[in-house]
């Protein structure tokens, strides 16, 4: 092995980032091509996964109690990300109108392959007041909209926290994100307002904890798509128990 | 690093708790933790804390340092896992190399004074094969520690110290008493021969 080839200068530079003997200056430079040059941040990678089990060696420290708790705190404080990802699938099937056609292809396939299964009607749910306050999805995690459910009245308050009159031309809609159904559209809100809205039976069934509300913005009329919210998603909160 | 190995079908809640983590239960939680399951974050915690914790405290030596070091991996881990490919690389390497380069930001943060001492007697301590270390990273690290040896011991030392303290050139020069312009020779030609012999 005495006779290994010179490592070429660029890789020899990614060796040395990797390794970390490169100065201030130096780091930064290799930081920037590593952004700029594939190959050179593959280079970087591949000397990381070459001394990493260096650290394999080390033995492992319990870490003390309470750092868990520490990053948990740390964390945003919405736990969105997913029904985030799920509202965007539902934004992008819209628009591949192939893949949705594809998709419920698919479930006509299955359906019919199944066995029938017997339906039985849920008890009507005890009355539960349900809230949830729908936060900003992105910036600062300030609470946009709140809402509260009261099966008693068989409705839905919601108050929109934003400026009255803002934005004219477009309107906020306000959707409910139940278990694996598709956003389903309670109405539209007028900002810094507050509205009553009188929500049917199979609607009051999805109102359970856990169940998601979202504020989309849309063009006048609300969103074009038969799937959920055409525009971005600014608001998001889960019901939950007062 | 970590090979695919064959069993996985534990459950995951039961194979945490215990020190069987396969690369596949880590993968798993790593996607989990990209569409935003705190659980999964939670699991890998369990799963992944100590020994991260063991590589902040191998480079800081101080605990409190180590504790905040942690806190910050997780959060990264929490914000960035949607970024780590689980076709491309081990979750294992991926989480020590974030542990280990946060680590040494901090200890550069400490400023010039952390790299006063000298690096004689540095000394790397093996740990002992664990019964949950999966062969093929002990595989992995053996022919890591088989080639590291095969290099001359200065060269060896620099090397060991710069993974170990993410000291620069300069500063390993300096308290090697030899010009910058050799060290950096040792450590390239030393990086060369170890990339040959990883290879054969």
């Amino acid at each position: 092995m005495s006779e290994a080839p010179d490592l070429s200068e660029a890789e020899a530079f990614a060796a040395e980032h990797a390794l970390g003997v490169l100065d201030a200056r130096e780091r930064a430079e290799a930081e920037t091509r590593m952004a700029k040059e594939p190959a050179f941040a593959a280079d970087v990678e591949a000397w990381r996964h070459r001394l990493a089990p260096m650290l394999d060696a080390i033995e492992p420290v319990p870490a003390p109690q309470g750092v868990w708790t520490r990053i948990e705190a740390m964390l945003p404080a919405n736990d969105n990300s997913a029904v985030m990802n799920k509202l965007r699938f539902w934004r992008n099937s819209a628009v591949g109108g192939f893949a949705l056609a594809a998709a419920s292809l698919a479930g006509v396939v299955v359906q019919v392959t199944q066995p029938p299964v017997v339906v039985q009607t849920p008890a009507p749910a005890p009355g539960q007041l349900l809230n949830a306050s729908l936060t900003a999805t992105s910036g600062q995690p300030q609470p946009l909209f709140v809402a509260a459910y009261d099966p008693d009245r068989k409705a839905l308050i919601i108050t929109s926290l934003l400026p009255a009159g803002a934005d004219r031309d477009k309107v906020n809609q306000l959707w409910l994100i139940a278990g694996q159904d598709k956003p389903k559209s309670l109405g539209l809100i007028e900002p810094g307002k507050a509205k009553i809205i009188a929500l049917p039976l199979e609607v009051m069934a999805k109102m359970s904890v856990g169940a998601k509300l979202a504020v989309s913005i849309e063009p006048e009329g609300g969103s074009k798509s038969p799937d959920g919210p055409s525009g971005p998603v600014i608001g998001l909160g889960e019901l939950s128990r007062l | 690093m970590i090979q695919r190995s064959p069993s996985c079908d534990t459950t995951i809640g039961t194979a945490l708790a215990t020190a069987a983590t396969t690369p596949e239960i880590l993968s798993s939680l790593m996607t989990r933790i990209a569409s935003g399951e705190r659980e999964a974050l939670r699991q890998l915690y369990q799963a992944t804390s100590s020994k991260l914790f063991g590589v902040c405290l191998r480079i800081l030596s101080d605990r409190e340092e180590s504790e905040d070091v942690l806190q910050d991996v997780f959060v990264t881990i929490w914000r960035r896992a949607d970024r780590f490919d689980v076709t491309r690389a081990s979750v294992m390497t991926w989480l020590s190399t974030i542990a280990r380069n946060r680590s040494i930001d901090r200890l550069r943060a400490r400023g010039p004074l952390a790299y006063a001492g000298t690096i004689d007697g540095l000394e790397i301590p093996d740990g002992a094969d664990s019964a949950e270390t999966l062969l093929s990273a002990a595989d992995d690290r053996n022919k890591l520690q088989g080639c590291l040896s095969e290099l001359d011991d200065r060269t060896q030392t620099v090397i060991r110290t710069a993974f170990f303290e993410g000291v620069t050139y300069e500063t390993l020069a300096r308290n090697m008493d030899a010009p910058l312009g050799t060290v950096k020779s040792w450590i390239r030609r030393g990086l060369a021969k170890l990339k040959g012999c990883l290879q054969s």
